[in-house]
């Protein structure tokens, strides 16, 4: 049987051939939970799917050709298409010479990339004179489908290959170091806190625009503003801060920051959440968090990061030998780069293609709207791409409310559901895993130890005990429910999150393992974190106690 | 002639490798330099080309080889060739001349040791190193013996794979000057190698040294596991030493040697004192510094010469150490390991 998939071609799960030809599907629940809209299964997602694919045959990348992805009851399920053994032979060759690059200089790389990435952003709103949220208004209806298109087609395209290039290259780099750390040292690279030590200690863009926050809310307090962020509400602080001269200066320097790192939607991906620089009041609950802090907790453990870093280096290098230091030191430097890169690309990759991306349909949600083609300027997350392209000109002529209306029906059923971890023979799986270590970004296992009778079994993030009181936030608009000392139980976070690092006392998260982004971030915050616990927050419920070992992974429930 | 067909190691030096040989020339730059190595004679590439000459052996190979109708494709063809060449070789008797010059310097060695047929080991010595390729005897006794086991050696650079050596490089078949060093037997209780650096990594702060029971050859011949020790260079202090099963070794019969189960109480007991550890040791420091770079060296314990005395250099040779792949070759080659070759 076929199921459909919104109306997408080729992403219908047919649940007789796909489980024989792939063994096995898994789903991938660190992106697709909540379930994608249609819109940007075959807009985003499609990119980055290509450009699995793409990064496959560029690098020759000997085991596989890239995944395959499959939505079933709204669930993205994903697949590596491998090769044959005579395609293998071939390809390595031409895949040593095209891998060596990253681990020669993995920053020489991407450097070049991002600069382009950012060059291409500026230009894409430069050129058709774009410079703050509302400004995309400007444009005809032309204009704008012409801006659509390019999105489409060129900018999300170009946004595609170089994030799934880096990440590819990452993760064998990343993965081959966590393999031969277990070989080396006979430990679990994930739980041992020397490997989560020589992580740290590097600063992603990520920490400077949190830096700028800061620097925002000690001059909020200089300026005697900290009254006008009494306010539970945050577009009333926003109204709060007119009304004051010094308010409107705050609030222009505010703006200025919003412009320049504002790219960027609450969740990284879906263009369903509005973006910091389309709703001003999305930052302000972060700057309420920090108006306490006399300094930036990333700086007070920066230096100590650094320097337990550095250290980590030399005794782990002093346990080698003098043949494996050379090959272990060049493995260790370019690991530690992809982990950085691992933090440092949501800026220039996922948010900022994100919010871009949100900023056009969006502003299409609103044309279609007004010109009447459907309700609400969200409904336009239910429609497709070609779909746009042919209802945006000229403007009106098309009702496209009965594509939304069951599609909208379709994802809001499967929203309810619980997605099964797989279809297909699962005793095949970890053969899959194996043929691609990249497939470790969107699937995970975590690694029980029975011996040591914890409720939650993860991977030692970041290191250190804590006992604390227990808050499960599912989503980024849950987060002011945070209070100080509390511990964050999240299924996974986004860097948007971050600012909320500055008071938790510890982290536990569903998702991620030892390069994703709450784990880097725990350790750069000295958070106490287990992650990939996979049931955290069906285990855990908030306002219990719980305690975090955060050196050996693992979480006990005190109180049930 | 004579003159020029053999050479007392003490008239030699290493700069003789064209001459007789590089393991000649280098036992008698050892000789020069007043480390223990056994006493003995060296006969010169020359001795090895006028046997060929004054025989008419050379006439025949020339012909043979003429002839043959195959290009040496096949491993047949080598085994096939060299069955007939060394037939030609061995069956010439040596010329008087040549014969009674080695007899004569067999005599004097065996006057200067005061010993009646002393036992003497006959070593092939290329002017080029060509470890394992060509032929050693050992524990040769007796004016026949030596005369015989000397063209023996000769024959050798007619054997199947230095044939083919010869034939992958494009060298003539026909003829592969080589010297022979002969040279008083070590009554070895243990004997092995030395690496003045590690050969595997080109570590040069530390020593390697393998060792067995009795003769060197199951060591050179990487037959036996032996015992293993690593020395620091600068101290000479063993860093740690491995208990090799030693399973077999090489042993004197009356005339040649034989390889044999070694027994139980010594397969499990090492094979070397510390203080001969850091003998050997000790003596390698001075090779490797004489010849300013690392050493390949195989030394015997005798068992009839007292400590240190008994600690005995037999050969020397620039150590080959394993081509190091730049690191990032290295971690490329273990990716695919990893990821790839599962």
């Amino acid at each position: 049987m076929l199921h459909p998939a919104y109306d997408l071609t080729f992403y219908e799960f047919d649940d007789e051939r796909d489980p024989q030809i792939y063994e096995v599907l898994l789903c991938d629940l660190v992106h697709g939970k909540p379930p994608f809209k249609p819109l940007y299964i075959g807009l985003g997602w499609y990119w980055y799917v290509y450009a699995i694919s793409c990064t496959a045959e560029t690098l020759h990348l000997p085991t596989t050709k890239g995944w395959d992805y499959r939505v079933r009851d709204g669930y993205p399920y994903l697949t590596a298409m491998r090769t044959s053994e005579e395609e293998a032979k071939a390809r390595e060759p031409i895949f040593k010479e095209k891998i060596r690059p990253f681990i020669e200089d993995f920053d020489g790389v991407w450097d070049p990339l991002k600069a382009e990435l950012m060059e291409i952003y500026t230009e894409a709103k430069e050129s058709r004179g774009l410079k703050e949220w509302d400004d995309i208004k400007k444009l005809s209806n032309i204009e704008l489908l012409k801006f659509f298109l390019d999105y489409a087609l060129v900018i999300n395209r170009k946004e595609a290959e170089t994030h799934m290039l880096m990440l590819v290259a990452t993760y064998y780099i990343n993965g081959l170091f966590q393999e031969m750390w277990r070989d080396v040292f006979g430990k679990e690279a994930p739980i041992d806190p020397d490997f989560g030590k020589l992580m740290t200690g590097f600063e992603a863009q990520d920490s400077r625009v949190f830096r700028e926050l800061w620097k925002l809310a000690r001059k909020a307090v200089d300026m005697g503003l900290e009254g006008s962020f009494k306010s539970e509400d945050n577009e009333a602080v926003l109204k709060e801060l007119e009304k004051t001269d010094n308010g409107k200066k705050w609030l222009a320097e505010y703006k200025k920051f919003l412009l320049e790192h504002g790219w960027r939607c609450e969740r990284m991906h879906a263009y369903d959440n509005p973006a910091w620089v389309e709703k001003p009041s999305l930052a302000i609950g972060r700057i309420k968090m920090l108006l306490s802090q006399k300094t930036f907790v990333f700086d007070d453990e920066h230096d100590r990061n650094i320097k337990e870093r550095e250290e980590t280096e030399k005794k782990v290098l002093a346990r080698l030998s003098a043949e494996q230091k050379e090959w272990f030191g060049t493995l260790m430097k370019s690991a530690q780069r992809s982990g950085y890169w691992s933090e440092d690309h949501g800026y220039f990759c996922d948010f900022y293609v994100g919010a871009m991306g949100r900023w056009i349909v969006s502003e299409f949600g609103r044309r279609f709207a007004e010109a009447g083609c459907i309700d609400d300027p969200e409904d336009i997350h239910f429609l497709h791409a070609f779909e746009i392209r042919k209802a945006a000109i000229p403007m009106g002529n098309v009702n496209l409310r009965p594509y939304v209306e069951r599609r909208k029906a379709a994802w809001e059923k499967s929203y309810n559901l619980d997605p099964p971890p797989f279809y297909g023979d699962i005793t095949k799986a970890q053969d899959v895993l194996r043929s691609d270590p990249t497939l470790s970004v969107s699937t995970q296992v975590p690694i029980v130890r029975e011996e040591l009778k914890a409720d939650l079994y993860g991977a030692a993030a970041a290191p250190g005990m804590v006992e604390g009181v227990a808050r499960v936030i599912m989503g980024a608009h849950q987060l002011p429910e945070l209070k100080e000392g509390e511990i964050l139980v999240a299924p996974g976070t986004s860097a948007a999150w971050t600012v909320a690092f500055s008071f938790i006392k510890g982290l536990i998260t569903d998702g991620g393992g030892a390069l994703s982004h709450p784990v880097i971030m725990a350790r750069e915050y000295g958070i106490p974190c287990v992650a990939g616990c996979v049931e955290g927050t069906q285990k855990i419920k908030t306002g219990q106690k719980v305690k975090i070992d955060g050196d050996l992974g693992v979480v006990y429930i005190l109180n049930s | 002639m004579s003159n020029e067909w053999i050479l007392w190691f003490d008239e030699l030096n290493q700069e003789c490798n064209d001459q007789v040989g590089k393991k000649c020339a280098n036992l008698g730059e050892m000789t020069k330099m007043g480390l223990r190595v056994p006493p003995g004679f060296a006969l010169s590439l020359e001795a090895y080309k006028d046997f060929m000459f004054l025989t008419g052996a050379d006439m025949e190979i020339k012909e043979y080889l003429d002839n043959v109708i195959h290009g040496f494709e096949k491993i047949q063809h080598f085994n096939a060739a060299s069955e007939e060449l060394r037939w030609i070789v061995e069956s010439k008797e040596m010329p008087r001349e040549m014969s009674a010059a080695i007899l004569s310097h067999y005599q004097e060695l065996c006057q200067r040791w005061d010993m009646k047929d002393m036992a003497v080991s006959t070593r092939s010595a290329g002017a080029s190193s060509h470890p394992g390729q060509y032929e050693t005897h050992l524990n040769v006794r007796g004016d026949q013996d030596i005369i015989e086991k000397i063209i023996k050696v000769w024959s050798s650079t007619f054997n199947p794979r230095s044939l083919s050596a010869r034939k992958r490089v494009g060298a003539p078949l026909k003829s592969d000057p080589i010297g022979v060093a002969v040279l008083k037997m070590v009554n070895a209780r243990s004997a092995g190698i030395l690496f003045t650096a590690d050969p595997n990594t080109g570590d040069t702060s530390r020593m390697i040294i393998e060792a067995n029971w009795g003769l060197g050859e199951s060591v050179v011949g990487g037959e036996a596991m032996p015992d293993v020790y690593i020395l620091d260079k600068a101290s000479l202090e063993i860093i740690d030493r491995k208990l090799g099963t030693k399973g077999r070794c090489v042993t004197f019969k009356e005339v040649g040697v034989a390889e044999q189960d070694t027994p139980t109480e010594k397969s499990c007991t090492f094979c070397l004192s510390d203080e001969e550890v850091k003998e050997v040791g000790r003596l390698g420091k001075i090779l490797e510094s004489h010849f300013h770079v690392p050493q390949d060296t195989e030394w015997a314990v005798d068992q009839d010469l007292g400590f240190p005395e008994s600690v005995i250099l037999l050969q020397t040779r620039p150590e080959v150490i394993a081509q190091r792949k730049k690191p990032v070759d290295q971690v490329v080659d273990l990716m695919l390991r990893r990821f790839i070759k599962r």
